[in-house]
C-alpha cells in the first residue's frame, strides 16, 4: 500500500444511495521523524479533528417532526462512542478523534455502533441501513457520508482530493442551481474548484460557497449538538432496618433537597415521581407522586410523601430507599402583578396554595374520592348531573355553563342514588311520617327508546316533620310512589 | 393587696393591651391611626369581634357575613355568620331546609374566588340544583360518601387551613368535643367558615355557632317557613329563636 497519509481512500463510485462496503483502513502509522515534525506543527495547530458523519437516506420521506423524533433516539445510541454528537438532515454526526485512542481503530468505534443503530432502525420500523464516513470537517463527513463512499479521510490536506471525486448531488442543491451546475459542464465537485471563487459566489450566493468552504475546512462549522435528556435517580441504603415510615422522612428530606436543587440548575420542576421502599426478600413498596402543578419545592414535595405515608402499610421493614424522577418539565415561575390594587378581590387567592391542597387530598384519599360535578343536559333527572373523577378534572376543560340545560323547575339539592319506595295506606302517603304534596305535577317522559322507561309525575312535597322532598309516580302499571330527594 | 395611688409614678401596666392586639389586629385596621385619633370604648367594642357585652345584642356591631336572612341576621352575633370558625347545624333529620339557609354564604364564597369542598353528603349533589340557586359547580369539590370518617375529618381540617377553601361542609351526626375543638381551631387559622350538619345536638362542643332547625308543620301555606333557634353563639346570652321565608333566593 502506498503512504496511507497521502491517499484519501476512496472505492471507485458506487451507484449512489447503496451500500456500500466497508473499506477497511489501518490507522495511520507514522515514521518516528515525520511525528516529530508533526509535533513541531502541533504547537501551533491543533490536530484535526475527525467527525463520523452517518447518514440515513431513508428518512427522507418522512416529516420533518419525524425526522427530529427519530434522529433524537438515534442519536442515544452515538452518545457511546463519542460526547459531542450533532444533528444534520437525516445524518448524525459525531466526533471521534478524542474517543479514538480509547477504541483503537475506527473500525471498534463502527463496530460498537453498526449493531445498535441497525436494531433501533428496525424497532422505528425503518429499513435498517445507513451510509457512513469520517473526515476532519463536519460538512465534508456529511458530503462523504451522502455519496455513499464510506469514506475515511484523516488529514485536512487530503479533503480537497477526497472530496473532490464526489459527484455535485451530494450538495443537496435545489433543482434550478442543480440544472446550472450542469449546464455548465460541471459533474463533481473538483470541477467547482476549477472555477473563480468570485462568480460562482455571484452566480450560486455566499451560501453554496460557504458550504463548500466548511467541508474544506476553511470556514468556522457550528453545530446543533445533542443534549441527553435530564435523568435523576438517588437511593440510600438504611444502616439498619426501618420499620416505621417517619424514619424515613429524614433521608427523604435530604434527597428531595438534592433533586431540588438538581432541578434548580438546569431550570427545570418535575410531576412524577417515584419513591420505592426496598424490602428483604420481597418486591419494594413503591409510591407514585403525580403532581398537579409541576413543582421544585423540596418542602411541598416532603409534605406530599408524608401524607402517602400516613396511609401506606408496608409489609416488611425497609432496609433501602430510591428515588426517581419520571417526568420533568420547564419550570415556570409565576409572575405577580405589579400593580398590588390591580384586582382587589376576585382571585386573590393563588391557585398554587389549591393545586397544594388538591395533591395533598389525592394523596391521602385516593384520585376517585374526589370529584367535582358538573350539569348534563338531560331530561331524566339521575342523567342531568355528573361527577368527574379528580383525575378527569385537570384533563377535561371546564365548560361555559348553558343556562338552557337547567330546567326552570325546582330541583332538590339532594338526589337519591335508588328512588325510594313510598307506603300508600288509606289515600295517604307515608315516607316516616305522612306527606303532604305542595305542587306539581312535572311530568318527565324519556328514555323510550331503550329497555327502561322512564314516565314519571314529579311532585313536590312536605312531611309531617319538615322535610321537603321531591317524590314521583310512575306512570307505568303500578303507579308506585318514590322518593327521589331531599330539597334541603 | 397593692393599689396604685393616681401619684404613683409607675403606671400600672395593661392588662389587656397587649392580649387582644396579636391576632386581631386586622381588626383594627391600620395601628397608626388607632394612635392618633383615640377611639371611644364603645368603638373599640363594636370593632372588636371577641368582645361583647352580654346584655346587649345591638350594641354589638357589624363584623360578620350578612346570612341573606334578615330575620337570622337579627339575632346573631355581630349580624351575620362569623368569619372564621365551627358552624353546627342540627336538624332532626335531612332536608329541612338546611342547605337552603346557607345558599346566600355560599354564593358570597364563590364569588370571592374561594372554592367549596363538601365532604361526604348523605345523598348525590345534584348539580341542577346548585346551577338553579346561582352557584358555580367549577368552585365545588365533593369527597365522596364512601370515604373512611378519619381520612372525611382529615380532609375537613385540611380544608379549612387553607385560605383558597371558603366554607367546608360535612355531614357527621355525632364527633367528640376534642375533634370539634381541632376543628375549630383549625377554621380559625385558616379564617374558614366549617359548617357541620347534625342531627342531635350536643351541648358542650366548642363551636361558634350552634343552630337548631325545625320544620313547618304540613301547612301547605307554610311550606317555606322554617324556625331556627340560635341554641348557642359567641356573643349572645340566650338562645333567640326565629321564623324565617326559606325559598325567597330561588332565581
Amino acid at each position: 500500500m502506498e503512504d496511507p497519509e497521502s491517499t484519501a481512500q476512496l472505492p471507485l463510485p458506487s451507484p449512489f444511495g447503496a451500500k456500500a462496503e466497508v473499506i477497511e483502513l489501518p490507522l495511520p502509522e507514522q515514521p518516528a521523524s515525520e511525528s516529530k515534525k508533526e509535533s513541531d506543527q502541533n504547537q501551533v495547530q491543533r490536530p484535526d479533528s475527525l467527525w463520523y458523519g452517518i447518514y440515513f437516506p431513508q428518512l427522507a420521506e418522512l416529516t420533518e417532526s419525524q425526522q427530529q423524533e427519530h434522529l433524537n433516539e438515534l442519536a442515544t445510541v452515538l452518545e457511546n462512542v463519542s460526547s459531542t454528537v450533532s444533528f444534520h438532515p437525516q445524518a448524525l454526526i459525531c466526533e471521534i478523534r478524542s474517543s479514538l485512542k480509547y477504541f483503537g481503530d475506527i473500525d471498534t468505534i463502527h463496530d460498537k455502533v453498526n449493531e445498535p443503530l441497525n436494531e433501533a432502525l428496525k424497532q422505528l420500523s425503518l429499513p435498517d441501513y445507513f451510509l457512513y464516513a469520517a473526515c476532519p470537517t463536519v460538512t465534508g463527513s456529511l458530503l462523504l457520508a451522502r455519496s455513499g463512499h464510506n469514506g475515511l479521510v484523516y488529514r485536512k490536506d487530503n479533503l480537497r482530493s477526497a472530496l473532490g471525486q464526489l459527484p455535485t448531488e451530494v450538495l443537496h442543491l435545489e433543482k434550478e442551481q442543480n440544472r446550472r451546475l450542469y449546464n455548465m459542464g460541471v459533474r463533481h465537485l473538483r470541477d467547482i474548484w476549477r472555477l473563480p471563487t468570485d462568480g460562482l459566489r455571484k452566480r450560486f450566493g455566499s451560501e453554496f460557497m460557504n458550504l463548500l468552504n466548511k467541508a474544506l475546512g476553511e470556514a468556522p462549522e457550528p453545530t446543533h449538538n445533542y443534549v441527553p435528556p435530564p435523568a435523576f435517580s438517588t437511593s440510600y441504603d438504611l444502616p439498619y432496618e426501618v420499620e416505621s415510615l417517619d424514619r424515613l422522612l429524614p433521608v427523604a428530606d435530604e434527597m428531595l433537597r438534592q433533586l431540588c436543587e438538581f432541578l434548580r440548575r438546569r431550570d427545570l420542576s418535575t410531576s412524577h415521581l417515584v419513591f420505592s421502599l426496598k424490602h428483604e426478600k420481597r418486591n419494594s413498596t413503591d409510591i407514585n407522586m403525580s403532581l398537579r402543578q409541576t413543582s421544585r419545592r423540596s418542602e411541598h414535595l416532603l409534605m406530599l410523601l408524608e401524607t402517602h405515608f400516613s396511609n401506606l402499610m408496608i409489609p416488611a421493614p425497609v432496609i433501602a430507599m430510591k428515588m426517581e424522577v419520571r417526568k420533568f418539565d420547564a419550570f415556570m415561575s409565576q409572575s405577580e402583578s405589579l400593580l398590588a390594587e390591580d384586582k382587589p378581590t376576585a382571585r386573590q387567592y393563588s391557585d398554587s396554595n389549591l393545586n397544594q391542597f388538591m395533591e395533598q387530598l389525592k394523596a391521602r384519599l385516593g384520585g376517585h374520592f374526589v370529584n367535582s360535578i358538573n350539569t348534563i343536559a338531560e331530561h331524566c333527572p339521575e342523567y342531568a348531573t355528573k361527577q368527574l373523577a379528580y383525575d378527569e378534572m385537570v384533563r377535561t376543560n371546564r365548560t361555559e355553563h348553558d343556562p338552557e340545560s337547567v330546567p326552570l323547575t325546582p330541583r332538590p339539592f339532594l338526589l337519591l342514588q335508588e328512588p325510594q319506595q313510598l307506603v300508600l295506606k288509606n289515600g295517604k302517603l307515608y315516607h316516616r311520617k305522612p306527606i303532604t304534596i305542595i305542587s306539581g305535577p312535572e311530568r318527565i317522559e324519556s328514555y323510550w327508546w331503550s329497555g327502561s322507561d322512564v314516565r314519571r309525575d314529579y311532585y313536590v312535597a312536605l312531611e309531617r316533620n319538615g322535610s321537603r322532598l321531591w317524590i314521583y309516580r310512575e306512570r307505568s302499571d303500578e303507579k308506585n310512589w318514590y322518593l327521589h330527594g331531599y330539597f334541603a | 393587696m397593692k393599689t396604685y395611688s393616681e401619684n404613683s409614678t409607675k403606671a400600672p401596666e395593661p392588662l389587656f393591651g397587649k392580649a387582644y392586639k396579636g391576632p386581631y389586629s386586622h381588626i383594627d385596621g391600620n395601628d397608626q391611626n388607632t394612635l392618633t385619633d383615640t377611639p371611644s370604648i364603645e368603638e373599640l367594642l363594636q370593632r372588636n369581634a371577641d368582645l361583647w357585652r352580654g346584655c346587649d345584642m345591638a350594641g354589638q356591631g357589624v363584623h360578620g357575613r350578612s346570612t341573606g336572612y334578615p330575620q337570622l341576621d337579627e339575632i346573631l352575633p355581630g349580624r351575620g355568620w362569623p368569619q372564621n370558625g365551627l358552624l353546627e347545624i342540627i336538624s332532626p333529620q335531612w332536608g329541612m331546609g338546611e342547605l337552603q339557609l346557607l345558599i346566600p354564604l355560599m354564593r358570597s364564597v364563590i364569588e370571592q374566588g374561594q372554592w367549596i369542598l363538601w365532604i361526604s353528603p348523605p345523598h348525590l349533589l345534584y348539580a341542577p340544583a346548585l346551577v338553579q340557586a346561582g352557584i358555580n359547580t367549577d368552585q365545588v369539590l365533593v369527597v365522596n360518601l364512601e370515604t373512611a370518617c378519619k381520612d372525611a375529618l382529615w380532609s375537613m381540617e385540611k380544608a379549612l387551613q387553607t385560605k383558597n377553601c371558603g366554607l367546608v361542609l360535612a355531614w357527621q351526626t355525632w364527633l367528640p368535643g376534642k375533634v370539634l375543638r381541632r376543628l375549630q381551631l383549625a377554621a380559625e387559622s385558616g379564617s374558614t367558615l366549617g359548617v357541620l350538619f347534625k342531627h342531635r345536638d350536643s351541648k358542650y362542643s366548642p363551636s361558634r355557632i350552634r343552630l337548631q332547625l325545625k320544620g313547618s308543620s304540613s301547612d301547605i301555606n307554610n311550606f317555606n317557613e322554617a324556625e331556627v333557634t340560635v341554641v348557642k353563639a359567641r356573643g349572645n346570652f340566650r338562645p333567640l329563636t326565629t321564623r324565617l321565608q326559606l325559598y325567597q333566593h330561588h332565581s
